[in-house]
């Protein structure tokens, strides 16, 4: 690969990922699962759903589930401010997910060299969710795995 | 040459060329003479070789090929047609047919070179009269059975690979003295519903003993993962006889092989059975020696059928649709951006004054009237005729009377009702099986007609039409109809009901025992009456596509088996409720009636709850409890009960408040959710508020 071509790879190596807090920490999601963020609307609580279902949501005509990220990692459960956001997430096996998140940040840009995969907190039960931990402007920001997120195995 | 972007509508249209060269045998075997109709059919042949070439398909266009030779020769009238033509060319169809499924399902043609047809076809050619390939027309047909025969030298539950738990099961029932039969079924070439039938012999043999090993295994049996036959080995106090004869009263059986097995049957060396299998009994040979394609022939079939389910079928669930629905549907689209225009243009204006109110108002008065029809139109979008599925009908009809010896005719009207595309898709099978039942059973042989005064051709009907919401289907004979004298007596022989009960039961209800799982089981095949023939499956087939079926009879002129189907799976009338501050709807077929039911009438049956109504005891369901509702502070003085009715039982559901009745969009909860038995799906309401649909079925 030529010179010319040099900034290109570099630049395709960045992988986007949409900033989000839950609680007082920022987590990283992949930007390419992203299919929308849209603001908190009607739950409609589904019985017998395990537990980190919240329930489901009206997106525009389809009806989309809805997980508690904070419920599947064992954090305290959410609350809903004018800040809290639902992000859809789009995947191949099972469709259109929706996540609540505290906030929404930002956009940036990390290479994989600015992602430490190496890094494990303390908590087991988190590390299942997380690919590694990035690094930007002294920020800490954990990228989730999305796929994790959606294994079935109840961790709850 | 990549040809495979075209494979699509190869499928698509070589189907319809087969529909059309069977329509129009069908015809040429009732007018021989109408050279209009040869015409058609070698155009159709021609067509079909023509593309089989393009596609590289060689088999398949050697085929087509000299069913064209053949049909030139008729056509120039250098030879007459007759049924053995006719059998001839319906078998090279079923071939073509062969060779469409394999493509579907591999891309590619497959192995199968059907010589023995194409030498039947040259045959005929030269012979001019074809009598002298009634014979092998013959063994083609045996050829299968023959060959099943063959494999299985010595019967083939006495040849069954057992693992070592199983050879361990066999020791150690044999060390408790108890006897073991085995037993190889053979299950009708043409029997459509094969795991059901192996189930009714399941069930059959279960009243005699237990049974020790199934082969292939019962969850193989299930998936209908298994050929013509299937072996078992039964641990019985019972003698041999009466199991046959209960195994043989099973439908569709074709026959059974039996005997006492012991341990040493499966520890003989192996290479004993190898040198039994190599080796065919004399009396298999002449069997051996009819079949002219003899492995080759059976054994792609079988690897086409296996491939199938590993390899994803090539062709995409599509639906043809006429450009005037098309061309409705973009109408109403612009109209909608029309109203959306307008509605935006009022929205920039003063909204206050009274004036705009107005305009505003019939701007949506407008948008309403056209999201209706737009809905309306995407609906027949997915709607296809049922012609489809019931243009094959006509020779299923015309082979079985050729072989049941009964002559019968089958009239069809309404073929171009229409219906969704899912509900077409997969009402095929369950409306073969009652024409089935009405040719098998139904039309009586000609001595019994004549004497009957009726004429000798039995009529089979099939009609199609829509009645509101629902299209009904009607399978209609005009044969023995139903001895309901003799259900009832069948029906207290198996312990259905008592004889006092019988007697008060309605005729409609003696002949809702016809679809009891099994009923026609204790039946002996050669009761004519013995109408139960797997309707059972029949009825839960046409219940999970959301209808039902009914019979109508009158004994001696005839039965009618009425089919009810709603036009659409994805939209349903329900009743919506409330339970505390969340919506649910439950599907308004489902319901019976709706009571208020005053507390202090709760009666208790076995610590259940349950109410006592117009002398049926109904257990009652509390909603509330069953979806983990928040409890509520206070019992109301009367509860708001919601009977429901699955089959024949009924249950009381218990909910806080009632709606109204509403039609809802059924949508689906997604993967993730789907663990839910209570819940079968969602439905959007018209403030956006997400409510689920109760499952009735599955609080039972």
């Amino acid at each position: 690969m030529t010179d010319e071509y040099g900034l290109e790879v570099v630049e395709k190596e960045k992988v986007q990922y949409i900033v989000v807090s839950i609680g007082n920490e920022q987590y990283g999601l992949d930007i390419s699962y992203v299919d929308n963020i849209v603001r908190m609307c009607k739950i409609t609580r589904v019985p017998k759903a395990p537990f980190h279902y919240i329930g489901i949501i009206n997106l525009r005509g389809e009806v989309v589930p809805l997980m508690s990220l904070r419920r599947k990692m064992k954090l305290d459960d959410d609350e809903f401010t004018d800040l809290s956001r639902i992000i859809i997430l789009k995947t191949e096996e099972m469709g259109l997910i929706g996540v609540v998140v505290d906030e929404v940040k930002e956009v940036i840009a990390l290479s994989e060299d600015e992602i430490d995969e190496n890094a494990k907190t303390q908590s087991p039960e988190k590390d299942n969710f997380i690919s590694g931990i990035g690094k930007n402007e002294g920020e800490l920001i954990s990228i989730l795995e999305i796929s994790s997120i959606f294994d079935e195995v109840d961790n709850a | 040459m990549d040809v495979s972007q075209y494979l699509d509508i190869f499928i698509d249209e070589t189907n319809g060329h087969i529909q059309e060269l069977s329509d129009n045998i069908m015809l040429l075997e009732k007018e021989p003479e109408n050279k209009d109709c040869v015409n058609e059919i070698f155009r159709a042949a021609h067509s079909l070789k023509g593309m089989a070439g393009t596609m590289g398909f060689k088999k398949m266009q050697h085929l087509t090929h000299d069913m064209e030779n053949v049909f030139s020769e008729v056509r120039n009238d250098n030879i007459k047609v007759n049924s053995t033509l006719i059998d001839i060319l319906f078998q090279c169809l079923d071939a073509i047919e062969a060779y469409l499924e394999t493509v579907k399902a591999t891309s590619g043609e497959g192995d199968e070179a059907n010589e023995h047809l194409i030498k039947m076809l040259n045959d005929f050619l030269e012979g001019g009269d074809g009598s002298a390939d009634a014979a092998p027309a013959e063994s083609a047909a045996s050829e299968e059975t023959a060959e099943a025969e063959a494999s299985g030298e010595g019967f083939e539950y006495e040849n069954l690979k057992l693992d070592e738990d199983e050879l361990e099961k066999i020791k150690k029932t044999e060390s408790s003295g108890a006897k073991m039969y085995g037993f190889t079924v053979h299950i009708q070439k043409d029997c459509m519903l094969k795991a059901a039938r192996a189930f009714l012999v399941y069930k059959a043999v279960e009243d005699f003993g237990d049974i020790l090993i199934y082969n292939p295994s019962s969850e193989d049996i299930e998936d209908e993962k298994f050929d013509l036959t299937f072996n078992m080995i039964v641990v019985t106090e019972s003698e041999l006889q009466p199991m046959l004869d209960a195994i043989s009263a099973v439908s569709e059986i074709e026959k059974v092989d039996a005997g006492e097995v012991t341990s040493a049957t499966y520890t003989k060396p192996a290479e004993e059975k190898k040198e039994e299998e190599t080796a065919p009994a004399p009396a298999e040979k002449s069997a051996e020696e009819k079949k002219e394609t003899p492995a080759p022939a059976k054994a792609p079939a079988a690897k086409g059928g296996k491939n199938a389910p590993a390899n994803k079928p090539v062709t995409a669930r599509t639906v043809r649709v006429d450009i005037e629905k098309l061309d409705a549907l973009m109408n109403q689209v612009s109209e909608l951006i029309i109203a959306k225009n307008s509605l935006v243009s009022i929205s920039d204006q003063d909204t206050s004054s009274d004036e705009n109110q107005q305009t505003f108002h019939e701007q949506i008065e407008y948008l309403e009237r056209i999201t209706t029809t737009l809905h309306e139109s995407v609906m027949k979008v997915r709607m296809v005729p049922i012609e489809n599925t019931v243009a094959k009908f006509p020779r299923m009809i015309r082979d079985l009377s050729r072989k049941l010896n009964k002559p019968m005719e089958l009239y069809m009207t309404g073929e171009d009702t229409e219906l969704d595309r899912t509900v077409v898709d997969q009402i095929g099978d369950p409306l073969q099986h009652l024409l089935r039942n009405s040719a098998d059973h139904g039309i009586e042989d000609p001595e019994t007609r004549r004497a009957a005064g009726k004429p000798e051709t039995g009529s089979i009907t099939l009609n199609a039409f829509q009645e509101g919401n629902n299209v009904i289907i009607e399978v209609k004979d005009d044969g023995a109809g139903l001895d309901i004298e003799k259900i009832r007596a069948k029906a207290v022989e198996r312990g259905l009901v008592t004889e006092e009960q019988a007697e008060n039961l309605s005729k409609k209800e003696v002949i809702d025992f016809l679809f009891n799982p099994g009923f026609s089981m204790a039946k002996k095949v050669t009761d004519i009456s013995g109408r139960g023939v797997g309707l059972d499956v029949v009825k839960s087939n046409i219940e999970s596509l959301g209808g039902d079926v009914e019979v109508k009879s009158v004994f001696g002129q005839g039965t009618t088996f009425v089919v009810r189907l709603p036009l659409t799976l994805a939209i349903i009338q329900a009743l919506m409720v409330e339970v505390r501050d969340e919506k649910y709807a439950i599907a308004l077929g489902s319901i019976q009636n709706i009571e208020n039911i005053p507390v202090s009438e709760i009666k208790y049956v076995q610590a259940e709850e349950v109410i006592h109504l117009r002398g049926m005891v109904i257990p009652l369901i509390r909603l509330d409890e069953l979806l983990d509702s928040t409890p509520k502070e206070e019992e109301p003085e009367s509860l708001t009960v919601v009977v429901v009715r699955k089959g024949d039982s009924y249950a009381g559901v218990v909910v806080d408040n009632l709606i109204g009745q509403q039609e809802i969009v059924i949508k689906s909860l997604g993967k993730c959710i789907d663990n839910n038995k209570i819940i079968n799906g969602a439905t959007i309401l018209g403030d956006g508020e997400v409510a689920l649909i109760i499952d009735v079925n599955a609080i039972f």
